[in-house]
């Protein structure tokens, strides 16, 4: 058969691994064709010929076509010689892979933007390509939030709103109820819009904040739905549920990057071997991926020449340099700092003005997130320039760069919400005049948590604001002007260059926005979702239009797992702020579904102590300790098994690395001993 | 064959989808574009037609890439190595460079793309131009000599591990099996 085989197939002959040492050495001397040639197909195909323990899978074999052919047919004749067991086995996996095979087909078709995805990968790198991937998770991340809180929350308050009961407040004391959402009879048309922008007027009382829900609950004989209840457990599960999706993914992006090492070793070899994208697409975007591979190898050539230049450095050149990063570093944490100053400020001011009225009012309102932005906007750019001063490694520089804006973003937000925190609590002091009746302050917030959510809408409204500004009136005339014009000027400063790290963060800091205020305007991860989609058009569009590949390309690997930790530390401060509101601010007296109660957790024992007997035990026998002890010890007897087996892996690993090293040697030395007795044989012919 | 050439018969098309990583629809598909491919008279005959190579470079997945011409060499089955297809050699280009295809089996023709003088092993002549072609081969894109040089040195000290001054296939699978990018870079998909 496998000589067969062999007539088959003698065109694309290619030598076997065992001969390769052999036709190499004496290639010189006896070779009368250029290149030895070297059978590829032989070895597997008899392996696979003589075998008869289970098939490989025959499309990982590689081969050509007919030969592939050939075998499966001796496969095919062989099955019958298998016992009952093997070949229900078979037939199990090949089912397996059928099914696989059609959920790929299926998931194709239902994937969201997969030709477009594919297509920037194509023309922009996978750097570019992991941004527009990050952008969809999150925007399904959203879409699935949305539906978790419309199913529990929204559906059920429209319809028991009519039906079931909801009580009005009378144990606290009068001035604590006022709460009017719609003071003003009728008004200007403009005002509309003003309203939809700040969320005010007709916004304010309507689905989208939490004011608006009621303390419905509907009993039947067979049927109850609690309301505030359905809200907080929704609040809690819709975190719980973010979480389990982002560590899934880190999951993911963890196991690539260990599996890369993510060191520097094997670097130049990976660029070349790896480098090419073969889904490149046309004449230019290949041009410009040789430019860059051309400029990546350049620059890393070079930074190892500095390296060993740096290595070589005298020390009070040593002593400039770090004196000079550490100055820089107090610059930029000075930086850093007036910048949160600026927001705290703002943000104080825009409180005390909250009464005015018109475009002026308007702009008070907005004054915060102008700032945030503002700063966001400037303070990474004289960081950026701060950096290159530095003189970093350009990886370093990177993820320095990320670090200061992931600080200043999250803390900036952090600001917001701690200016927001002393007003509503008159800094936390409950004895104070403004907050004494209502232990909140009633006269600035009647309804608190509307106030929050609306602050929480008006940010995230005004990011999306921001960037289509930001396409409309800076970049696309960036680009027309750079096209249309020779000027020197213009042309060093060139189209600009999408920027990913920034790009991220401006992601992670609008879900943050999201998370924090999805418990005060339950419908904002739907707004969220519909943001992140026209983001995402709009980023497409200025992708092509308006930007070049940029220079420095960007490893994707390595980096997703870092800006999913990100990610996972807005996750971190929007649990803080609801875990805060749910425990210790009492909720407004006015409104929402919580009215009744002290604080909004105060809700879960009350309900608690209405269930059965049997439940109530089951609770609490899961809290007690006889079950919590067992389960902890028995995940640290599981967690001590992985790591165990992850170190015997890292030493075989080693063991096996040496070992390659030795056969190595052994090879030369064989090699060796076969030259000299060439040499013995030869003067004898 | 039995099945005509301008449709594939349904034994033949399961037989693919056996045998490659292809999708029925990525077949069909494929199908279509091969005949494309193909002269008004070349497609009454079966399916064991060679398209030149030429040919097959006008397909404009392959049109710009540097590695057109060696990976139209290592797949062609041709007695002439003239380069040139049939059809069921492009469905093997498509399964090695398909979504679904393993590390091993594109590390497998990845290493033999690269390795321009078909000897087994990737030599320094052999890095040369595959340095050539990944940066592009006119003057002012090149790297000067010197770089050239250190380059070269730097990627055998990586990843030649038995200090031959080659890299054979399982250095070089080594070397790609860290790098999970490599799966999805290499891949062409019509």
């Amino acid at each position: 058969m496998a000589s067969e085989l062999h007539s088959q197939h003698t065109g694309n002959s290619y030598p076997s691994d065992q001969q390769s040492l052999r036709l190499r050495q004496d290639s010189s001397p006896v070779s009368n064709q250029n290149y030895p040639q070297f059978n590829w197909s032989s070895s597997p195909a008899e392996d696979e010929v003589d075998n008869s323990g289970p098939p490989r899978d025959l499309r990982s074999i590689p081969l050509p076509m007919s030969l592939k052919r050939a075998v499966w047919q001796v496969q095919q004749m062989q099955v019958p010689v298998v016992s009952k067991v093997e070949s229900w086995k078979w037939k199990k996996t090949k089912s397996l892979h059928k099914l696989k095979d059609r959920t790929r087909g299926f998931l194709y078709f239902i994937t969201l933007w997969g030709k477009t995805l594919q297509k920037i990968g194509g023309n922009f790198g996978g750097g570019v390509q992991s941004y527009f991937l990050f952008l969809r998770f999150l925007v399904v991340l959203n879409f699935l939030s949305f539906l978790l809180l419309a199913g529990f929350v929204l559906i059920p308050s429209i319809v028991f709103r009519s039906v079931g009961t909801s009580l009005q407040n009378s144990t606290g004391p009068e001035e604590c109820m006022n709460y009017n959402p719609n003071p003003e009879g009728l008004v200007v048309f403009y005002h509309y819009f003003l309203d939809f922008l700040s969320g005010t007027g007709f916004m304010e009382y309507s689905y989208l904040f939490y004011g608006f829900y009621n303390n419905t609950i509907v009993e039947d004989r067979s049927f109850s739905y609690n309301i505030p209840l359905a809200y907080l457990f929704t609040a809690v599960f819709y975190f719980a549920f973010c979480l389990i999706c982002i560590i899934a993914r880190m999951g993911t992006a963890a196991r690539v990057a260990v599996a890369t090492g993510g060191s520097a070793v094997g670097n130049y070899s990976k660029i070349v071997f790896i480098g090419w994208d073969y889904g490149c697409l046309g004449d230019q975007a290949t041009k410009l991926k040789q430019k860059n591979l051309h400029y990546r190898l350049q620059v890393d050539l070079e930074e190892e020449r500095l390296r060993k230049q740096a290595a070589a450095l005298t020390l009070g050149a040593k002593i400039l340099l770090y004196s000079l990063r550490v100055f820089m570093f107090f610059v930029a944490l000075g930086l850093i700092f007036a910048a949160f100053y600026g927001i705290f400020e703002a943000t104080n001011f825009s409180q005390s003005r909250t009464g005015e009225e018109g475009i002026l009012g308007l702009i008070f309102e907005y004054l915060p997130s102008i700032v945030i932005t503002a700063g966001n906007f400037v303070v990474p750019m004289l960081c950026d320039q701060i950096a290159l001063v530095e003189r970093y490694s350009p990886s370093t520089t990177v993820i320095l760069a990320l670090l200061r804006a992931v600080f200043l973003r999250l803390v900036s937000l952090g600001v917001l919400l701690f200016t927001l925190w002393r007003q509503i609590t008159c800094e936390g002091d409950t004895n104070s005049q403004d907050c004494k009746q209502c232990q909140y302050n009633n006269k600035l917030y009647p309804c608190w948590e509307t106030r929050v959510g609306q602050e929480m809408y008006r940010l995230t409204l005004f990011d999306l604001l921001i960037t289509i500004a930001v396409l409309i009136l800076v970049e696309f005339p960036r680009r027309m002007v750079v096209d249309n014009s020779s000027n020197m000027l213009t042309q060093w400063v060139g189209r600009q260059e999408f920027v990913v790290p920034s790009n991220i963060l401006g992601l992670v800091y609008g879900q943050t926005v999201v998370w924090t205020g999805a418990l005060f305007c339950p419908l904002l991860p739907f707004i969220n979702t519909i943001k992140f989609v026209i983001l995402f058009y709009c980023k497409k569009i200025t992708l092509f239009y308006n930007c070049r590949p940029a220079l420095k390309t960007f490893r994707s690997t390595t980096s997703t797992f870092f800006f999913l930790v990100v990610l996972l530390f807005g996750w971190g401060l929007a649990l803080v702020v609801m875990i805060y509101s749910l425990a210790e601010i009492r909720p407004s007296m006015g409104c929402g579904p919580f009215r009744f109660f002290p604080s909004m957790w105060s809700i879960v024992p009350t309900s608690f102590y209405r269930l059965s007997q049997v439940t109530q035990e089951f609770l609490f026998f899961i809290g007690s300790q006889a079950f919590s002890i067992p389960l902890f010890t028995l995940s640290c007897v599981v967690m001590c098994y992985f790591i165990a087996l992850a170190s015997v892996y890292g030493n075989s690993v080693a063991l096996l690395r040496s070992q390659i090293k030795l056969e190595g040697r052994d090879k030369q030395f064989l090699v060796k001993q076969i030259e000299k007795l060439k040499q013995l044989e030869m003067p004898k012919q | 064959m039995g099945a005509t050439a301008s449709q594939l018969g349904k034994d033949l098309l399961s037989e693919y989808q056996e045998l490659t990583f292809l999708t029925k629809q990525e077949i069909l598909l494929a199908h279509k574009r091969f005949t494309e491919l193909l002269t008004r008279e070349e497609r009454d005959l079966n399916l064991n037609t060679r398209v030149p190579m030429a040919r097959i470079l006008t397909l404009p997945e392959l049109k710009s890439n540097p590695f057109r011409k060696r990976i139209c060499y290592v797949f062609s089955t041709s007695e002439q190595k003239d380069g040139s297809l049939t059809f069921e050699d492009f469905l093997d280009l498509l399964s090695a460079f398909s979504d679904s295809a393993t590390l091993e089996i594109k590390s497998h023709y990845a290493f033999r793309i690269f390795d321009f003088d078909d000897d087994g092993t990737l030599d320094r002549g052999d890095l040369e131009k595959l340095v050539n072609c990944l940066t592009g081969e006119t003057d002012d894109t090149q790297l000067t000599p010197d770089e050239m040089r250190q380059l070269i040195n730097n990627i055998l000290e990586e990843s030649d591990i038995d200090k031959d001054g080659t890299v054979n296939l399982s250095e070089f699978q080594h070397v790609i099996s860290r790098s999970p990018d490599f799966v999805s870079s290499f891949k062409i998909v019509l």
